[in-house]
């Protein structure tokens, strides 16, 4: 097993595995008995990125901003509104039936839930074998031998494949979860929230070994998560999204030393650090996030941004490449300016100092 | 962070002499099942001042939600139990109390806010309703006062139109608002002591920064105490005075925020601490992505007798010592207290 | 990884009466319910030795009250009360297991399929909803006198009205599952629609399909007797509980027992199936059985 998936190994670092376009995913509202369609939940509105091999592209926002549906898009298990999906090269997003089946080996999916992500009523092998029985790549013998691979692999017994689901802690069972979607050998790993339901020294061990095996496997991984010092840790890139768009996207370093969107901003700010000595300047957004259903007009950040113009309410920001391999989407940044210090622009701005 | 800052610069009220206005001690709290005793609780004591925010951390299956319930003596019964020890409110013993007496000390005196606002709520009364509800309950108020005196709340938690949010249903606000409802209700009858649990889990960190600043602000007006039950050190380093460790039904170690964070002194404590990704870690790194430290294993089930420390199978400093002997409980350093016989290699480690 | 310290012992040492004793005090009714259909059948598979012809007539001995020898006392025509009931017995579990599953069967396929295509949905659930607008006696008495009286045409009559309560079940079963996480994954990997249909929503329709088939069962030996009371379902000749009771109501003042012990028979063994459906619900029901 470990022969044939770590052929690629070596081979052309850098080759972008997934490429999205302009991705749209609107939900239509259905009202009344003859479902007539009353409106959209504007869920992903154009989101562009690229995934390279060896590389983890966080995506990170909070709550209703669209990163599971951008996931779930991407994955086709969402059928998009618009925009295009490209995986190595080639274009994925209007295939159907077989010929999707075929290409969406090369993706596959880690969960949120290790509880309702696995059938209660399959043992622990026949879910991690199900993938290889799919494509036909294995059966008998050598199925059963690859399965025991791929458990040592993640850190689980071979003796365990009997096993069901519910006979595991929540952090073997994301191990499963992690064993089915390697099982295809796969170029690029979506992780929806894939450590937020575990403890947090559990959290620590699966994501240790995500970062082990994407060094084994040059997996891309498409990393999705609320948390932030998850995201911090084990993206090489981050985007930001912030009600269906993305509002910055740049490396790492870039993104935690010097955000340029004020929601970028406001959210490191708000992530609490685990040291009682360390008093930071804290800025507290006023309000909830608005509803993607009805999004305010131009910029969707300006109900909640201390720093909002007249051009913010009336004119949408496009994401523009600031700085080389900086995006950010805000009117207040200009090319090459660099991280000037904006000027609260409401009364009332919500600014707390240290 | 002005305000919170203050508030954990302001003293703690003299600990020796002042009257604690919650005292736990050797608190037991089991559930029978039928595949056994689930020993939740196993002997937890604890203090807290009025006016001092104690934070009780520990993972899943720790005991810590128990142990509150088993202040509120909401411990659903069968199966559970409260079988030893004694839960002593401002003098008075609550595990004496008769039933009705302990529904007044509910709410009214003792309040508390669980993690899941949607559920805690009523899906069918307005939220000013719910307010007046336990304000009629509780201090014998009119109808009309009670609900102004809800009104009054839902403006003291900052929730911005407070006369018609009053009149709206649990499902028309937004998880953070619901929260603040949460948090308006359980201030509603001036309560002495506040138990939180995981009050800011479900919500996005924008929000939870609202909300802790929140909780924060009205302990610092109010002067209530408050036990804040997390798994998130973030959480414990930004609001507590003094933090509860726990694992496997047992308190393992308890120290002032700032002592417990420089010297860790139980080896689960510091593997903790170093198992949690942090922001500020990596600012000062370049590029590189570091690897977490590690606890191996899973928590123990709580259903066989654990001998030895419960932690011992998990613990990179563990001796045969620490499989044989369970540590008592000692006070290394002026209020702090641990149960770790390796507490000095752990310390040392740490530095 | 070090092994899961959280599992619990299975009670692979005790011994086999001991778990049946545990299982018998965990779930009471499961067993009772059992006990007591089992013994049903064991009494109907039994009849030909234990009872006497229930067609033969002796008029000597016409309503003679339960005594010696006629446990059950006799008819109008002198036929043995106790030896017609028994082989009533036979027409009523027939039909009622045959009924639970005709309707189950039936009931599945059209609700797995309703449950997963829009526009079969749409057309399959009105239809449902008219044959449940429908009283269930009226329609299979409908039905059966269409097609003529016998047991066939009196277990596809009453098979008819159950089969859209089965049908609604499974399709809400199927619409749950299928918004399950763990359906995206077996998609995600690659897995094709009759095997997650097969092998991911089927296995977890089955808890719920039992206890309801249960239902339908008790509910149908009712129906059987409510029919072949009125007139309307299985032959006169054949000896059904309804049968008996229907002969017996014009001698009811002066022969209570006619209609008394077939009535009984009914009764326990309908309360039997309905003890059996509810244990089974408490047993099988994720929801209930999570709780310690």
């Amino acid at each position: 097993m470990v022969d044939d998936m770590t052929q690629t190994a070596g081979a052309a670092t850098g080759e972008v595995v997934l490429e999205v376009k302009d991705l749209k995913k609107h939900f239509p509202i259905h009202r009344g008995i003859i479902s007539r369609v009353a409106g959209h939940v504007f869920a992903v509105d154009g989101v562009s990125f690229d995934i390279r091999k060896g590389e983890t592209l966080g995506l990170v926002g909070e709550s209703g901003c669209g990163k599971s549906t951008v996931g779930k898009t991407v994955l086709r298990l969402l059928e998009p509104t618009g925009g295009e999906i490209r995986l190595r090269g080639q274009d994925v997003t209007h295939l159907t039936g077989e010929e999707l089946r075929t290409r969406r080996r090369e993706m596959q999916m880690v969960f949120q839930d290790p509880y309702s992500s696995l059938n209660p009523r399959m043992s622990s092998g026949e879910i991690v074998g199900e993938p290889m029985e799919n494509y036909g790549l294995a059966t008998g013998k050598a199925k059963e031998d690859r399965v025991a691979a791929l458990f040592e692999r993640v850190g689980l017994r071979r003796e365990n494949m009997l096993k069901y689901p519910h006979e595991f802690s929540g952090g073997q069972r994301q191990r499963l979860g992690i064993a089915r979607a390697l099982a295809l050998n796969p170029s690029l790993i979506i992780a929806d929230e894939a450590v937020s339901a575990l403890d947090v020294s559990v959290k620590a061990q699966v994501i240790n070994l995500m970062m082990d095996l994407q060094q084994e496997f040059e997996l891309g991984y498409l990393f999705i998560s609320h948390d932030i010092a998850v995201i911090e840790h084990i993206s090489h890139r981050v985007a930001v999204m912030y009600l269906g768009k993305i509002v910055e996207l740049t490396d790492k370093d870039t993104i935690f030393r010097t955000p340029l969107h004020p929601y970028t901003e406001a959210l490191l700010s708000a992530v609490p650090i685990p040291d009682p000595q360390v008093k930071r300047e804290r800025i507290i957004l006023r309000g909830d996030v608005p509803s993607p259903i009805n999004p305010p007009t131009g910029c969707h950040f300006h109900t909640r941004c201390p720093y909002a113009v007249d051009r913010c309410r009336a004119e949408a920001p496009p994401l523009t490449e600031v700085s080389p391999g900086h995006h950010v989407a805000c009117h207040l940044r200009e090319v090459g300016a660099g991280p000037v210090k904006l000027t609260p622009t409401k009364a009332d701005a919500p600014v707390a100092a240290a | 962070m002005s305000d919170a800052a203050e508030i954990m610069d302001t003293p703690a009220p003299d600990a020796a002499t002042e009257r604690p206005i919650i005292e736990i001690d050797d608190l037991r709290t089991y559930f029978y099942t039928r595949d056994g005793v689930v020993r939740a609780v196993d002997g937890v004591s604890f203090k807290v001042h009025r006016g001092e925010t104690v934070c009780v951390v520990g993972e899943s299956g720790c005991g810590k939600s128990v142990t509150a319930m088993s202040v509120l003596r909401l411990i659903p019964e069968p199966p559970g139990r409260i079988v030893s020890g004694a839960i002593t409110f401002d003098g008075r013993d609550l595990l004496g109390l008769r039933e009705e007496e302990m529904r007044d000390v509910r709410g009214n005196d003792i309040s508390m806010i669980f993690q899941e606002p949607m559920t805690s709520l009523n899906p069918v009364l307005t939220v000013g309703r719910q307010i007046a509800e336990s304000v009629v309950l509780h201090q014998g108020l009119g109808k009309k006062e009670a609900a102004d005196k809800a009104v009054e709340m839902l403006d003291l938690v900052g929730i911005p139109e407070p006369v018609r949010r009053a009149r709206e249903y649990p499902h028309q606000l937004s998880g953070g608002m619901r929260q603040r409802v949460m948090i308006a209700m359980a201030l509603s009858c001036n309560p002495q002591v506040l138990i939180a649990d995981e009050p800011t889990t479900a919500l996005d960190v924008t929000i939870q920064a609202q909300i802790l600043n929140l909780m924060l602000d009205l302990k610092q007006r109010l002067g209530t105490a408050i036990i804040m039950i997390t798994h998130d050190l973030g959480v414990v380093a930004e609001v507590a005075q003094r933090v509860v460790v726990m694992y496997a039904g047992r308190k393992v170690e308890e120290a002032p925020v700032e002592e417990l964070f420089a010297r860790p002194m139980h080896a689960y404590t510091y593997g903790l601490m170093g198992s949690v990704p942090r922001l500020n870690v990596a600012l000062e790194n370049t590029g590189e992505r570091e690897r977490l430290q590690e606890i191996p294993g899973t928590v123990p089930s709580l259903r066989e007798d654990i001998v030895g420390c419960a932690f011992a199978p998990r613990c990179a400093f563990a001796t045969d010592h620490c499989r044989a002997e369970r540590p008592e409980l000692e006070e290394k350093r002026p209020g702090h207290v641990v149960a770790c016989w390796e507490s000095e290699r752990v310390r040392a480690a740490h530095g | 990884m070090v092994a899961t310290p959280t599992e619990v012992p299975l009670g692979h040492d005790k011994t086999v009466s001991r778990r049946a004793w545990d299982y018998t005090r965990r779930h009471p009714t499961v067993v009772i319910g059992l006990g007591l259909l089992l013994l049903m059948v064991v009494i109907t598979l039994l009849a030909p030795v234990i009872a006497a012809d229930p067609l033969f007539m002796n008029p000597i001995d016409r309503l003679r009250a339960p005594q010696e020898g006629m446990i059950f006392g006799t008819d109008m025509y002198g036929r043995d009360i106790f030896s017609r009931t028994i082989y009533g017995s036979r027409i009523s579990l027939t039909v009622g297991i045959s009924v639970a599953v005709l309707s189950t069967v039936v009931g599945l396929a059209i609700g797995l399929i309703a449950g997963y295509n829009r526009p079969f949905d749409a057309i399959v659930m009105r239809i449902m909803d008219g044959i449940m607008a429908i009283p269930a006696i009226l329609l299979a008495i409908a039905l059966v006198s269409l097609a003529g009286a016998s047991i066939q045409n009196v277990i596809i009559a009453i098979s008819i009205p159950e089969i859209p309560r089965v049908v609604r079940l499974v399709r809400s079963v199927v619409l749950t599952i299928r918004e399950q996480p763990y359906v995206e994954a077996a998609i995600s990997v690659g897995t094709n629609f009759w095997k997650i249909l097969w092998r991911h929503i089927l296995p977890n329709t089955v808890a719920p399909l039992i206890v309801q088939a249960t239902y339908v069962c008790a509910s149908a030996m009712i129906l059987e007797a409510i029919l072949s009371f009125l007139g309307a379902g299985t032959p006169p000749e054949i000896p059904t509980w309804g049968n008996i009771i229907a002969e017996g109501r014009t001698y009811f003042q002066r022969a209570p027992w006619i209609i008394f012990f077939p009535g009984l028979f009914l009764a326990i063994t309908v309360l039997a199936v309905n003890i059996l459906g509810d244990g089974l619900r408490d047993n099988l029901d994720p929801r209930v059985a999570r709780r310690m």
